[in-house]
């Protein structure tokens, strides 16, 4: 991005679609992000003219917690919303990276799926409604404040995960759930050998993990010693009652699979989880780019390999996260010489792509990532995405170039 | 002609014309009906972009249609067109059970679903009350709910991925895992008019270790909607939490049998499901909410068949009303769930405004009304009369914040009152989704938007 763009953050919803309206007559390109925390995934908006920040929408518009219901502007970041929800023991599994400072909106523009999405659902499935200025200055509501709706299409499933490029969102209504009365966390060393046989214990628990990952590296955001063949974190939600049966059977599963040890932390489990979900998108300087293949769980254990052992023939270092429960293999690859990383990476997202076409980059501040395969394989509607892209936003107006196939 | 080419293309056998074939198909469980032109019965994906580049060719419209228990006239003809009916892509045509998903053809009937995976231990959540007979593709149609979709979720919520043909033919694919818009997401509930779905993966869940279901009775409804509401306040969501009245109770008593007590004027089924190991402290945490709201009896299900001996009692009431009077109107709303018992009341003046009876029987948990209107078609002012009471109760739902349909969607029947809950930009935005995928407007025509919502019209 040019040093000379403006930068401007509005303060209503209505100052924003006058603004965008005002951008589109003009033909000048608007980027828009929440807090820019997520900004690695896809390819960065073309140099515009000016940058939108939802910034200043930050209020909680309204919270009906003996609804199960909030409404809420998109720039409120996760943090702020997560703890207003939390005074009346509620949550929405939102789970994105940096929850201080990412916001609700930009979480939901980017699609971010967290690893609770097995046990909770997928974050859009949490958007009853929403408000969206679109680029010609329309505001246009979806959906309502009610738990089940059927009036009309429900439009907030296109608005979740389109990284601003249909509209912007300016405020989000959203069920909430109970929230979990404890939570307990597990580390293990994982032994090699061992291995398939965990996943498939744990993708076959009866009581359900809330998360379960395989990690190799990451110790600088995570703990953990860099000479670890892997480590599994699992994390256990619910009543008490429920996290003794779990934990009972957990050891229980994991000692069938030859996992030797468990240690067990109940203070810190929920922290420790968040720091896993931040180091989605850690960054090594600016010489690392982060992967995301997203899959079956029968198959992950498989793709993470295969990208790991990729990695080590490029000489690249690679840290790995293994989502055991949804099928998600992240891949951080980096090299401490930056001639060196710069060297490889092309070829090493060409041959990544031979191997595992889905996957898409989801963090790096590499000033080369335009010239990578970010967004994997293209989806087999792309003619449709670009029609509506098209009847959205005509002008191209908004986060040009960002979106998959260079919407 | 366009019937003898459609015959040519798919076989004498796929295609319909005779009147009484046709007959069959004018109709769903709305009250309207329309005469088709023709009928089709494709029996592949094939089959059915050929019938879209016939109907194309020939500029006739096209109904897609599962088992035809839509309330809303979703499945209603338009007139002189098409009607593609799934009766024969009724097959589940993979099971993945270590990643709890299965594929399947849209005809296939959503509870023999649940049975034929029940083997590999999973079953599929959305649960409509015609279950029994509703098929996979009509749920996505409407975005179907029922019962246990309080705790797991609307039809949307279970599709990851879906094959589809075009208003020009074509057969494409889109899927969760697809990078990109969310269209799956977007093309459930969207009531057949962006495409015809020709197969779908479906997401299963694990069958529950435990389940338990117990029976709460009231003095009135409004006590047994403040008990749901504290439950709900309490942080408690059960799998499902359904209401009866207490002339619904006596209907549903006298057609199952199923022991609900007769002197009671409120209801609440409530089950839920999960681990044995949280059920105890469940169990007594809603009793004990149950009777500080008044509840008078409380009665646990023993077994898996007086489990199942309630629910069918539950899914069968509005059959039951048969029993009440010759004809049944049944209104679907959303509140939201602390407004209960202020819609509830509100129902009641409807139906009194009207000299009308009206019983309730609903998914009180998640506020979503089915207020059953009884009359006898054969009395005009009857007839008028539950056309105003239908509408006042829809008005009521909105005035408290509430909306037109949780479920069973908006077709034929609430085209028009759309615009109480959208104004010409939202609605404008729909458009502009169905013009990507619907052009000539051929699918499905005359459902869900208000007549003469077209974008020229709407846009300034």
């Amino acid at each position: 991005m040019s040093e000379t763009i403006e930068r401007l953050a509005p303060a209503s919803a209505e100052e924003l679609a006058a603004l965008l309206a005002s951008c589109d007559r003009d033909r000048r390109a608007v980027s828009v992000d929440g807090a820019g925390t997520l900004r690695g995934i896809g390819l960065p908006a073309q140099a515009g003219d000016l940058h939108v920040s939802t910034a200043k929408l930050k209020a909680m518009l309204a919270h009906e917690h003996a609804d199960l219901t909030a409404s809420v502007q998109c720039g409120m970041s996760l943090r702020a919303f997560s703890d207003a929800l939390a005074a009346y023991d509620q949550f929405v599994p939102l789970d994105a990276p940096l929850r201080k400072k990412a916001t609700v909106g930009g979480t939901l523009a980017a699609g971010w799926g967290g690893p609770r999405r097995h046990l909770f659902g997928r974050t859009r499935d949490y958007v009853i409604g929403s408000r969206i200025a679109l680029a010609d200055g329309t505001l246009a509501n979806a959906g309502g404040m009610v738990v089940k709706n059927v009036t009309g299409y429900d439009m907030s499933k296109l608005y979740v995960g389109s990284c601003g490029t249909l509209g912007v969102l300016v405020s989000v209504n959203l069920k909430t759930l109970p929230a979990p009365k404890a939570s307990r966390g597990f580390h293990h060393p994982l032994p090699l050998d061992s291995r398939p046989r965990a996943f498939a214990q744990l993708q076959s628990m009866t009581a359900t993990p809330a998360a379960a990952f395989w990690i190799e590296g990451f110790a600088k955001e995570f703990g953990g010693h860099d000479g670890d063949d892997g480590r599994l974190f699992v994390l256990m939600q619910g009543s008490d009652a429920f996290l003794d049966r779990a934990t009972r059977d957990l050891r229980s599963g994991l000692g069938k699979a030859g996992v030797p040890e468990t240690h067990v932390v109940d203070a810190g489990a929920n922290e420790a989880f968040e720091r896993l979900c931040d180091a989605y998108v850690a960054t090594v300087d600016e010489r690392s780019i982060t992967y995301r293949s997203a899959g079956d769980p029968s198959d992950v254990e498989g793709r993470a390999l295969a990208m790991r052992a990729l990695a080590r023939r490029f000489e690249l270092r690679a840290d790995s996260i293994c989502d055991v429960m949804n099928g998600d293999a992240i891949l951080r690859v980096s090299d401490p010489d930056a001639r060196g990383f710069t060297a490889k990476i092309e070829i090493f997202d060409d041959a990544l792509h031979d191997d595992v076409p889905d996957a898409q980059v989801i963090a790096g501040d590499f000033a080369g990532r335009s010239n990578l395969n970010v967004w994997g394989a293209p989806p087999a509607a792309i003619d449709k995405m670009r029609a509506l892209k098209l009847r959205f936003d005509p002008n191209g107006t908004l986060n040009p170039g960002r979106f998959v196939g260079g919407i | 002609m366009l019937a003898e080419r459609l015959a040519d293309a798919l076989g004498a056998d796929a295609v319909k014309t005779a009147p009484e074939d046709l007959a069959v198909y004018a109709f769903d469980a709305y009250s309207e009906s329309r005469l088709p032109a023709a009928v089709v019965l494709p029996t592949s994906a094939r089959d059915v972009a050929a019938i879209v580049r016939l109907a194309r060719a020939c500029g006739e419209p096209i109904v897609a249609r599962g088992a035809g228990t839509g309330l809303c006239g979703g499945a209603i003809p338009a007139a002189g067109g098409v009607v593609v009916s799934f009766a024969r892509m009724n097959r589940l045509l993979e099971l993945d059970p270590r990643n709890r998903r299965a594929r399947v053809q849209p005809g296939l009937i959503n509870l023999d679903l649940s049975k034929k995976v029940a083997g590999a231990g999973l079953f599929y959540a959305p649960d409509p009350s015609s279950q029994k007979a509703c098929t996979i593709g009509g749920n996505i149609g409407t975005n179907a709910g029922g019962p246990h979709c309080l705790t797991y979720g609307t039809t949307v919520n279970h599709v990851l991925a879906l094959e589809l043909v075009d208003d020009t033919g074509e057969v494409y694919t889109t899927s969760l895992d697809d990078a990109g818009y969310d269209l799956t997401g977007a093309l459930v509930g969207s009531e057949g008019t962006l495409g015809i779905v020709t197969s779908a993966w479906v997401r299963l869940l694990r069958l529950p270790e435990a389940t338990r279901v117990w029976v709460a009775t009231f003095g009135d409804v409004e006590a047994a909607s403040e008990a749901v509401s504290a439950i709900v306040g309490h942080g408690i969501v059960p799998t499902a939490l359904e209401m009866m009245d207490g002339l619904m109770i006596r209907t549903v008593e006298a057609a199952f049998h199923s022991g609900f007590p007769v002197d009671a004027e409120a209801l609440l089924l409530i089950e839920n499901a999960g681990f044995e190991d949280d059920m105890d402290d469940c169990e007594r945490a809603i009793e004990k909410i149950c009777k500080a709201n008044g509840g008078l009896t409380w009665r646990t299900a023993r077994s898996q068949a007086e489990r199942d001996g309630l629910w069918a009692a539950r899914k069968g009431a509005f059959g039951a009303a048969g029993r009440i009077a010759p004809n049944t109107y049944l209104q679907d709303v959303v509140v939201p769930r602390t407004k209960l018992p202020k819609m509830l009341k509100l129902v009641d003046e409807a139906a009194a405004a009207h000299d009308l009876t009206i019983g309730n029987v609903f998914h009180a948990g998640d506020g979503n009304l089915h207020p059953l209107i009884m009359y006898d078609k054969r009395d005009k002012r009857q007839v008028a009369a539950v056309v105003d009471a239908g509408d006042q109760i829809l008005s009521a739902a909105v005035d408290l914040g509430g909306t037109i349909s949780g479920e069973h969607g908006i077709g034929f029947e609430k085209r028009d009152t759309l615009a109480r809950i959208f104004d010409d930009a939202d609605i404008d935005t729909m458009l502009r989704l169905r013009d990507v995928f619907d052009t000539g407007r051929r699918f499905n025509p005359d459902k869900i938007f208000p007549r003469g919502a077209s974008c020229a019209e709407l846009r300034p």
